[in-house]
């Protein structure tokens, strides 16, 4: 413990005394992460906005030709029991009929030339929003229509498919690009650590002539690569809350029906980021004191 | 306390220690001498385990030194006591500080430091300088720093590598005494030096070494 506590103190002169670069490190570090979580939040925007359009769709359940009233009852059944389904409604031939009818408006006439009505009954769907995602509503159409007396059922598939491949997109470069500002941020730390290292060579030197252990010796540079990280992740965040807050001013200025639709990351993620960034510093720390010989 | 047992050391290709054998006891202030390249300084590496040797045993206050692991090798070098040739003190440090890292390494309360520390100023004659940097004193008070840095953890050994070898005779004539005085309290002390004066009437032990190997060892 009081080992420790030395080498916190060693750490903070040190940050002191070699003030420049080590700014320059956390500057370079806040900017890595402010990218990463800026792009996060876009990811999470994206996300919610898709969630919501897919939610927003409806489903619409053709029945077979000819199907007897207990098959109907019995399909209807199965879909009240589904607990996703928040409204369900019946549409006879008829009513589709009707429907149509009003639709076309003057032009309905040329639905009089048909002998019988071409319209197959259906269940219209309402789905609840909050739990629902494309992918969701995908294989949720499959099951329905696997139900015996199930023609087929539309939801805007071309749509949902758009929007469930950018989703994938985008969380796919998040890993990619969070993998890439993590090896970047423990190489910056490296590069720094390193020199830091290299110009207390000699005193690591005497220190080890003294007597003092890996850990003695090594206990300060990675402290201060802790310190750098957790500072950098702090500024990152901050800069990050105010950007989101700068933006939501500014495309409500602009567009005021988005207003409370921009979302923002959760406060736990907020707290993740001077942990995330401590975490890759003090990896690129760890590396940068390597293991030292006697 | 040092035994050497027929240890050899090599650079390279080429021999700087051959089949060196000799026992200090506890408490013996030896001389070890000998020209330029002789292998002193080589010797005093390998009782603290900054060179390995190629062969033979080395006994050091009960620590079999060739066989050390690396992670062992500080705590051997804490019952060691080194005064360097070339000091090694830390820079931008005070006086004070560069003697207390000696037991800050080896976690010791802080007011137990700043007592070592204060007593070990006063024996080598610093304590008025103890918030003046290592950088600010003279040759003869920095290698003053240096043995106080050695003797204030009380190790068992002490090794010096030609500690008057830059001071004038009359500041030598101080570190020497501090070394008899450090020895009279029980430590065994080694002194590596090529100055004949030191030892030629000083009644203590002097060992010779000559092409890499003991040419004489005169006990009194």
């Amino acid at each position: 413990m009081r080992a420790f506590l030395y080498s916190c103190q060693i750490a903070f002169k040190n940050l002191v005394v070699e003030r420049w670069i080590n700014l320059l490190t956390i500057l370079s570090i806040s900017v890595g992460l402010l990218l990463f979580t800026s792009y996060l939040t876009i990811t999470l925007n994206i996300d919610t906005v898709i969630k919501r359009w897919g939610t927003g769709f409806g489903m619409v359940v053709y029945l077979g030709d000819g199907l007897s009233m207990e098959t109907e009852e019995s399909i209807k059944e199965l879909l009240k029991q589904d607990s996703d389904i928040l409204e369900l409604k019946y549409v006879s031939s008829d009513e589709a009929l009707k429907e149509l009818r009003e639709v076309l408006g003057s032009r309905s006439s040329i639905l009089d030339s048909m002998e019988a009505n071409p319209l197959p009954s259906s269940f219209e769907l309402k789905l609840k929003r909050e739990t629902l995602t494309p992918i969701y509503i995908e294989k949720k159409a499959a099951r329905i229509k696997e139900m015996t007396g199930v023609e087929d059922v539309q939801y805007g598939e071309k749509w949902l498919s758009s929007l469930n491949t950018i989703s994938v997109v985008m969380r796919v470069i998040a890993v990619l690009l969070g993998a890439a500002i993590f090896i970047a941020i423990a190489f910056i730390t490296y590069s720094t650590i390193k020199v830091l290292f290299y110009r207390r060579k000699d005193e690591i030197e005497t220190l080890k002539l003294l007597g003092a252990t890996r850990s003695f010796i090594k206990m300060p540079f990675l402290i201060e690569g802790l310190f750098i990280g957790g500072v950098s992740g702090v500024i990152s965040a901050l800069s990050l809350f105010g950007l989101y807050k700068f933006t939501v001013m500014k495309f409500v200025e602009f567009l005021p029906s988005i207003r409370g639709l921009l979302v923002s990351l959760p406060l736990e993620a907020y707290i993740a980021i001077p942990i995330a960034g401590a975490l890759m510093s003090l990896t690129g720390s760890f590396f940068a004191t390597g293991r030292i010989r006697y | 306390m040092i035994q050497f047992s027929n240890v050899s050391k090599f650079y390279d290709e080429q021999i700087v220690l051959k089949d060196i054998s000799f026992n200090i006891e506890k408490g013996d202030l030896v001389y070890l001498t000998g020209p330029s390249g002789s292998g002193k300084t080589t010797l005093l590496k390998l009782v603290y385990r900054a060179e390995h040797p190629d062969d033979g045993q080395i006994l050091v206050a009960g620590w079999d030194v060739a066989k050390l692991r690396q992670k062992t090798i500080p705590f051997l070098r804490r019952n060691v006591g080194i005064v360097f040739q070339d000091f090694r003190l830390l820079p931008n440090k005070t006086v004070f500080d560069n003697i207390a890292i000696a037991l800050r390494i080896q976690g010791l309360d802080p007011r137990l430091i700043n007592e070592k520390v204060n007593d070990a100023l006063n024996d080598v004659g610093l304590k008025h300088k103890s918030h003046a940097l290592s950088q600010h004193l003279s040759g003869g008070e920095q290698q003053r720093v240096v043995i106080g840095r050695a003797m204030v953890s009380k190790p068992t050994v002490l090794l010096a590598d030609e500690p008057t070898g830059n001071l004038d005779v009359e500041t030598a004539d101080i570190v020497i005494k501090l070394f008899k005085e450090i020895n009279a309290r029980g430590t065994t002390v080694l002194i590596a030096t090529h100055n004949r004066e030191l030892f030629m009437t000083s009644g203590r032990r002097v060992i010779f070494l000559r092409d890499s190997a003991i040419e004489k060892d005169i006990i009194p």
